[in-house]
């Protein structure tokens, strides 16, 4: 078993034992749900509009090339800058090289999932530039120095006392657990730190190929200070997020918003294209956009799982996943948690070192339902333990395991000796107290449940002495 | 300023085609089923949307009628200065409302985190969503966004269907060419970041007053 694998194996039993937290996340799936169920009802055939998301992302990756190279183009018109990066290196390298040749010392940050991917901020901070995280909830998680907890809702495992404690530590001038002082504080502190940063990163929920922008989406508004204040704004996504028309945001804004959060629209939605114009108010003197790779042209070439790469990242598959429900985010140890994270991850990390996620789902395709550009999830699942089985090393006990049940379920002969030897196991284990132990063929879920008592007859021998009688 | 310089661009682009090779296979299409209801009674529906997602909405017969209303809303806030888009109509209205106060024109820079509210004109309204369209002409790009109050003033005119109306308008007269800017807005800045309760006034405005002049 891989390291990674053991440890969300240690991190799931510990979490799912966790009441509290437990408790905390029912309250905020709950509530989503709700919200969520009465944004679908604002359209008159939501099912239509998940159709029509994979259509249009499906013609936009089915053309990545070509859409990425007029996106490439416009924005160059309108005076910005393109970068591609291969990897995490490159994009970090990029980015880093920038801030320091022209002199940046604060970086204020919106959120951006593939910042996180590449681990941009430690890089800038070892770079000498301070890193700022500017969401609410990352800006929380990132004074725990943790990684964020869910994709959209990043310190959804706090409660507001969390929140205040730890603010009261690394902030000094608080003494409210009240929601709306602490937004205050934070509002506070940042503001300080928008006015002071000389660059501004962002990530991007779309690149729009026809005009040359991108497109963020915010609440919270620190999205919009942050490519509106600071002097450089770079904007960070990657290849997969092109769109082909701005047109089609008419669609995916109020899509994202309602699987995001259940919003009819989210408050602020952005388009950027290029630096500040001569004739304009305000506004970054420069404008870098970096296309970012590692590992996405590979999944592309992956036929049957092109689609992962429709994934607009609005966490509606985290919140309906009971294994999320009941695991948490930070159990998986990925930067995607949630079934697109159990997909991904080993397209991104490695079948060998992830091939564990493949697992961490009941199959019951409730991603799939939820999943608003229709990405066959649970399926991706099934093909990702198909291609571990196949293209990466498992354990010879279970090699070794389905060989012997093929051989069983191949005579009826072998099936009854087979059922018996087993239920003859079972009997000598419970009777020498060894349930749940190594010695118990069902060790793993007798550790946690009482073992039923082995019937006397089998379901044969039953089945057997009834149409005898009859 | 140099050249972008770009290693991996090609090897990307490379890997790219490769992969294309093989199409991948796709849903039935949606055709012509409509997503949407289409939105009738677009003012109705404006002032709907705005209530639910907290936008303040007052309507004036007309521009001229829009200073007073102006006027009122400023007389609540704290002193300090105002930041107003130089367009020739809010230059006409200021004399209105003004009362002392000091004016930052957009014309004299960006806004000051000192602003107490902003008075902007806008490229849209949108009655599917109760929704506000700006480009950086309306005031920059800290117009919407730094001072605690936002205050629009629009026109009936500006009032559109749905966000495909709107994005369509500002694609056919130029504005999304002749601007590095534009952000759909709606409702004011917003937080459910602790707990799932709703916080307003995160990072932006904590309100949004959209002044509708009826002619």
């Amino acid at each position: 078993m891989s390291s990674a694998a053991q440890e969300f194996l240690r991190r799931a039993v510990e979490k799912s034992a966790d009441l509290t937290h437990r408790q905390i996340i029912r309250r905020g799936v709950d509530q989503y749900s709700s919200a969520n169920d009465r944004g679908r009802g604002r359209f008159s055939d939501w099912e239509a509009a998940r159709q029509r998301c994979h259509e249009i992302k499906w013609e936009a990756l089915n053309n990545l090339d070509r859409y990425l190279l007029e996106f490439e183009q416009r924005v160059k018109e309108r005076g910005g800058h393109v970068f591609w990066a291969a990897d995490s290196a490159e994009a970090c390298r990029y980015i880093t090289e920038l801030a320091v040749s022209r002199g940046v010392h604060k970086m204020v940050k919106s959120k951006s999932m593939v910042a996180e991917e590449i681990h941009l901020s430690p890089a800038l901070e070892k770079a000498g530039v301070q890193a700022i995280e500017t969401d609410l909830g990352e800006y929380i998680v990132q004074l725990r120095d943790e990684p964020p907890y869910h994709i959209v809702t990043p310190a959804m495992h706090l409660t507001r006392k969390d929140i205040a404690a730890l603010f009261k530590e690394k902030l000094g001038d608080v003494d409210t657990d009240d929601p709306v002082e602490l937004v205050a504080v934070a509002r506070r502190a940042l503001r300080r730190d928008f006015f002071s940063a000389e660059m501004g990163i962002s990530g991007a929920n779309f690149l729009v190929a026809d005009a040359g922008m991108i497109a963020v989406t915010t609440n919270e508004g620190n999205g919009r200070l942050c490519t509106s204040v600071p002097r450089i704004h770079v904007a960070l996504a990657g290849i997969e997020k092109v769109i082909p028309r701005l047109q089609d945001l008419a669609l995916f804004w109020p899509v994202l918003a309602t699987a995001g959060t259940g919003q009819p629209i989210t408050c602020y939605n952005t388009l950027i294209g290029g630096p500040r114009k001569p004739n304009e108010v305000d506004g970054p003197e420069e404008f870098h956009v970096v296309l970012l790779d590692n590992g996405r042209s590979e999944l592309l070439a992956d036929v049957e799982q092109r689609d992962v790469l429709h994934c607009i990242r609005c966490g509606a598959c985290l919140n309906v996943c009971p294994v999320f429900r009941t695991v948490g985010g930070h159990t998986y140890g990925t930067t995607y948690p949630g079934p697109i994270g159990s997909v991904l991850t080993p397209h991104l990390r490695g079948l060998d070192e992830f091939q564990h996620l493949s697992y961490a789902s009941s199959l019951c395709g409730a991603c799939t339902d939820a999943c608003p550009v229709k990405i066959d999830l649970h399926h991706h699942l099934l093909e990702n333990r198909r291609n571990a089985v196949n293209h990466s090393t498992r354990p010879w006990s279970e090699r070794i395991g389905f060989k012997l049940w093929q051989w069983t379920m191949q005579s009826a002969a072998r099936f009854r000796f087979m059922g018996g030897l087993a239920r003859m196991a079972l009997r000598v284990t419970h009777r020498l107290g060894l349930d749940g132990t190594a010695f118990d063929p069902m060790g793993p879920w007798s550790k946690n449940h009482a073992a039923p008592r082995v019937p006397e007859k089998s379901f044969r021998a039953l089945w057997g002495k009834d149409h005898a009688a009859n | 300023m140099p050249q972008t310089e770009n290693p991996s661009r090609e090897k990307i682009l490379a890997r790219i085609r490769t992969a294309l090779r093989e199409p991948a296979p796709r849903h039935e299409a949606a055709g012509a089923r409509a997503i949407f209801a289409p939105v009738t009674g677009l003012l109705d529906r404006f002032q709907k949307e705005c209530a639910i997602n907290l936008t303040e909405y007052v309507a004036v017969p007309n521009l001229r009628a829009s200073g007073p209303a102006i006027k009122e809303i400023l007389a609540a806030l704290p002193p300090g200065e105002i930041f107003v888009q130089d367009s020739p109509d809010l230059r006409d209205l200021a004399s209105e409302w003004q009362d002392g106060r000091t004016i930052q024109w957009s014309s004299e820079g960006g806004p000051r985190e000192s602003s107490q509210a902003t008075i902007s004109l806008c490229e849209a309204l949108v009655a599917q969503t109760g929704s506000v369209l700006v480009s950086a002409a309306c005031g920059g790009r800290g117009a919407s966004v730094v001072a605690p109050v936002h205050i629009v003033v629009a026109t009936l005119p500006q009032l559109l269907p749905d966000i495909d109306a709107a994005l369509a308008r500002v694609q056919e007269r130029g504005i999304v060419a002749q601007n590095s800017f534009l952000c759909l807005i709606t409702g004011s800045s917003r937080t459910a970041d602790i707990e799932k309760i709703l916080v307003m006034g995160a990072h932006g405005p904590r309100r949004l007053i959209v002044v509708l002049a009826m002619s």
